[in-house]
């Protein structure tokens, strides 16, 4: 898949990058980590790796030139002869990014124009950042120096300062949203704006940094199919934030109330509030949770989901087992296996025993396994065990059926216990206590007396 | 019956009651007896009680704080004078290795029923040399104890309390307060250690403020409720020993709090109050706590630089009010 190649923001304050040299010429094969060209910063030269492999095509930018942050300078194709409409672009001048308006998508509101901010590199080896939060409301104005935003790296949470005076006329991303490094996530106009654009990266719409007549130039067929999707930005109707697994940031006051009162935090950055929250979101996230409750087809989870545990077992736990009894009191496997199956559910039992051929039924009134008796075919059980040791399954996950089953699998790292209810059938703790009773008593025949 | 008294006449009257009391009360150091030292703040008690126990000494810190740890290790109960807080560095070793270890080490058998008294406070143009808050330093000793008067009332209490208590304490006055009157009762009082003192009632935001910086919290609290923000304001009054539950029972109340001293912010007072409030009250606080104190940089002799290093409260109020507001903090 082609891959743009962009200068990178390797300063926090950078505008513009100096390209010392290329270290790749246009058709060489690169590998992810070559190093593709020389960047000249305020305080050093840094190498910038290819972040993929492939072959360099549409080199844009000419060694001694000043590009600005977020151009796309170079791609990496998959093979040396694709080529995009960039190259016509090469000699064009270069606007300063900043001064760019973007494009506005078909059926979205035009974005202002003003001065672009973009997601910075903050890292080494960083292509993406996660927006933990915006600083500023949308339409406020900042100074130079002001926090604007802040990132998570994979180290720790940075501040990101504006870099000039301005309104926040615009923002491209939200908080929770992971940005590529060098993409546009806000606008800043020198006045205020009437109404300042609040987009999410789910919706799609942010721009990409290169200018925008290499991107409408563009011509369809000579775009690899990959490519074209790629570039295919689906303009929908705002969605709800992308569940990233970020971190809810909440005052410890308001994660307290939250949680006495049963609320669920994730309802509030779904309804967009600006993080972090505080005790006076509380009042929009009991009404976010009271719509919730009484929104219709609200199943959080679908009724056929039932109750699955898994233990496992030491390898020749279960042969131990069956061979002590066999040798104490000459009982069957599978009377054993019920017996010990039913102490674990609970006294008196009725528990199948199955395996791959054969099915039997017994009663289990008592602890003593030498009471416990056949069962007829009719009878109906408590409890299945499923011992499917003599096969080669490994792992099962079936559903639940009319009574809890019980599947023993031998895998390569021992033997696992599968428990598997339907909803209500047992409880989570009951269920818990009876898969550990009866891995218990595989592993030591003893527990069976306690 | 109350009277308006300066923080001066208020630590003389201290000692003077003391001494009357106490006959093995004595005051030792610097221009103590006919100066008075030169705050003033001793005149007349050295005609009244004699050079025998209201003594000068050369300039020699380390010799008279040494003498007094002894004295009062025989019996003694001396008020030692460090006529600048900044002379502490001088007499560490007398006070932090000798006086407040020697009741442990002896195995309980030996007190040393001392009193530090010494000053704080900048804006005095006294450079960085004479205007440093370095309570700090000896609060972090154990075996001391700390106690910061913020007006001529808590001085006269706490220094009673402080002659009284048979442990070392160690008590810092704010020389630019000295002059600053306030109401303080004719009958005999006492102010124990350990009790804070709620100056102003609040429900929005506590401000925990130590010395001077009471008055400084209190100018800030009546600016914000201008605003319609209630802030309430507290003196802990000793900071060892610490009343943590009246600071804690407060922040649970308001959810906020900005602790300010005039010590420098870093590794400071303020970082142990916050601390401490973060660690207790956690899941009360709806804002991160803050720490107000001065700048980290030696106190300037420019005025006006010097004047830009403490809180003021213009500053407290803003930080009070972001706090308020939810905003991402970096209160200087």
């Amino acid at each position: 898949m082609p891959l743009d190649v962009i200068m990178p923001a390797l300063g926090m304050a950078q505008d513009t990058g100096h390209l010392v040299a290329w270290k790749k010429k246009p058709g060489d094969r690169v590998a992810a980590g070559d190093v593709l060209f020389e960047v000249e910063t305020d305080k050093s030269v840094m190498e910038v790796e290819a972040q993929g492999e492939g072959w360099l095509v549409d080199v844009a930018a000419e060694e001694g030139s000043d590009v600005p942050v977020g151009r796309v300078i170079a791609r990496i194709a998959d093979s040396p002869g694709e080529s995009g409409a960039a190259e016509a672009q090469a000699s064009a001048p270069a606007p300063d990014a900043g001064a760019e308006a973007p494009a506005p998508a078909p059926d979205t509101p035009a974005l202002p124009e003003g001065r672009a901010v973009i997601m910075p590199v903050l890292g080494m080896a960083q292509d993406a950042g996660l927006l933990v939060a915006w600083s500023v409301e949308p339409g406020a104005r900042v100074e130079a120096g002001d926090t604007l935003f802040e990132v998570e790296t994979d180290k720790s949470v940075m501040e990101v300062p504006a870099e000039a005076a301005g309104y926040l006329a615009a923002t491209l991303a939200a908080a929770g949203e992971e940005v590529p490094t060098g993409e546009v996530i806000a606008i800043l106009t020198e006045t205020a704006p009437e109404a300042p654009v609040t987009r999410t990266r789910a919706e799609g719409a942010a721009p990409a940094p290169a200018t925008p007549p290499a991107k409408a130039e563009e011509p369809a067929p000579a775009t690899p199919p990959a490519r074209a999707e790629e570039r295919a930005r689906p303009v929908s109707p705002p969605a709800p934030a992308p569940e990233t697994g970020g971190r809810l940031l909440a005052s410890p006051k308001l994660r307290r109330l939250a949680h006495e009162e049963g609320l669920d935090l994730a309802l509030l950055r779904q309804a967009g509030v600006p993080e972090p929250w505080h005790v006076r979101d509380l009042e929009r996230l009991r009404a976010l949770a009271a719509e919730a409750a009484t929104a219709p087809a609200a199943a959080p989870a679908p009724a056929t989901a039932g109750l699955r545990l898994v233990a496992t077992l030491s390898e020749d736990s279960l042969a131990g087992t069956l061979a002590w009894a066999a040798e104490r009191a000459d009982l069957a496997p599978e009377a054993v296996l019920a017996g010990l199956a039913g102490a674990a559910l609970g006294l008196p039992a009725t528990v199948a025993v199955e395996t791959l051929h054969a099915r039997s039924l017994w009663h289990v009134p008592s602890r003593r396994l030498t009471a416990v008796t056949a069962a007829g075919e009719d009878a109906t059980p408590s409890l299945v065990l499923r011992d499917l040791t003599a096969s080669r399954l490994t792992e099962i996950a079936a559903g639940p059926e009319p009574a809890p089953v019980l599947t023993l699998t031998r895998g390569p790292a021992g033997l696992t216990l599968t428990l598997e209810a339907a909803p209500g059938a047992l409880a989570p703790l009951a269920a818990a206590r009876l898969l550990d009773g009866l891995a218990g008593r595989l592993e030591d025949p003893l527990r069976h007396l306690f | 019956m109350t009277r308006q008294i300066t923080l001066s006449k208020a630590v003389n009257e201290a000692l003077a009651e003391e001494m009357r009391r106490d006959p093995t009360v004595f005051i030792i150091g610097e221009d103590v007896a006919e100066a008075g030292t030169p705050f003033k703040v001793l005149a007349g008690l050295v005609e009244e009680f004699g050079t025998d126990r209201v003594i000068d000494t050369p300039i020699s810190e380390p010799g008279f704080v040494g003498m007094a740890v002894g004295a009062a290790m025989t019996g003694a109960r001396p008020v030692v004078d460090l006529m600048f807080g900044d002379f502490l560095y001088l007499v560490m070793d007398q006070l932090c290795n000798q006086a407040a270890k020697t009741h442990y080490m002896s195995g309980g058998k030996l007190t040393v029923p001392m009193v530090l008294r010494t000053n704080l406070g900048a804006t005095r143009r006294s450079a960085a040399q004479h205007s440093q808050s370095l309570h700090a330093l000896v609060a972090h000793i154990p075996g001391l104890k700390v106690a910061l008067p913020s007006s001529a009332y808590e001085a006269k209490g706490l220094m009673k309390t402080a002659i009284r208590d048979d442990n070392p304490v160690v008590i810092f006055e704010d020389k630019l307060m000295y002059q600053d009157k306030a109401e303080v009762p004719e009958e005999e009082y006492l102010i124990p250690f350990g009790e804070a003192c709620i100056k102003r009632e609040g429900r929005d935001i506590t401000l925990i403020a130590t010395s001077s910086m009471v008055q400084v919290a209190l100018a800030a609290a009546e600016t914000l409720a201008a605003e319609g923000i209630s802030a309430e304001v507290i003196d802990p009054r000793t900071i060892v020993p610490l009343d943590e539950a009246t600071l804690i029972s407060s922040v649970r109340k308001t959810s906020r709090a900005i602790v300010i001293d005039e010590g420098h912010r870093n590794y400071g007072i303020t970082g142990e109050i916050a601390s401490r409030l973060t660690e207790k009250a956690f899941y009360h606080l709806d804002a991160p706590v803050l720490r107000m104190g001065a700048m980290d940089v030696p106190v300037p002799f420019s005025p006006a630089l010097e004047d830009l290093t403490v809180p003021t409260p213009g500053t407290v109020a803003e930080a009070a009010r972001r706090l308020c507001r939810g905003e991402a903090m970096d209160a200087a």
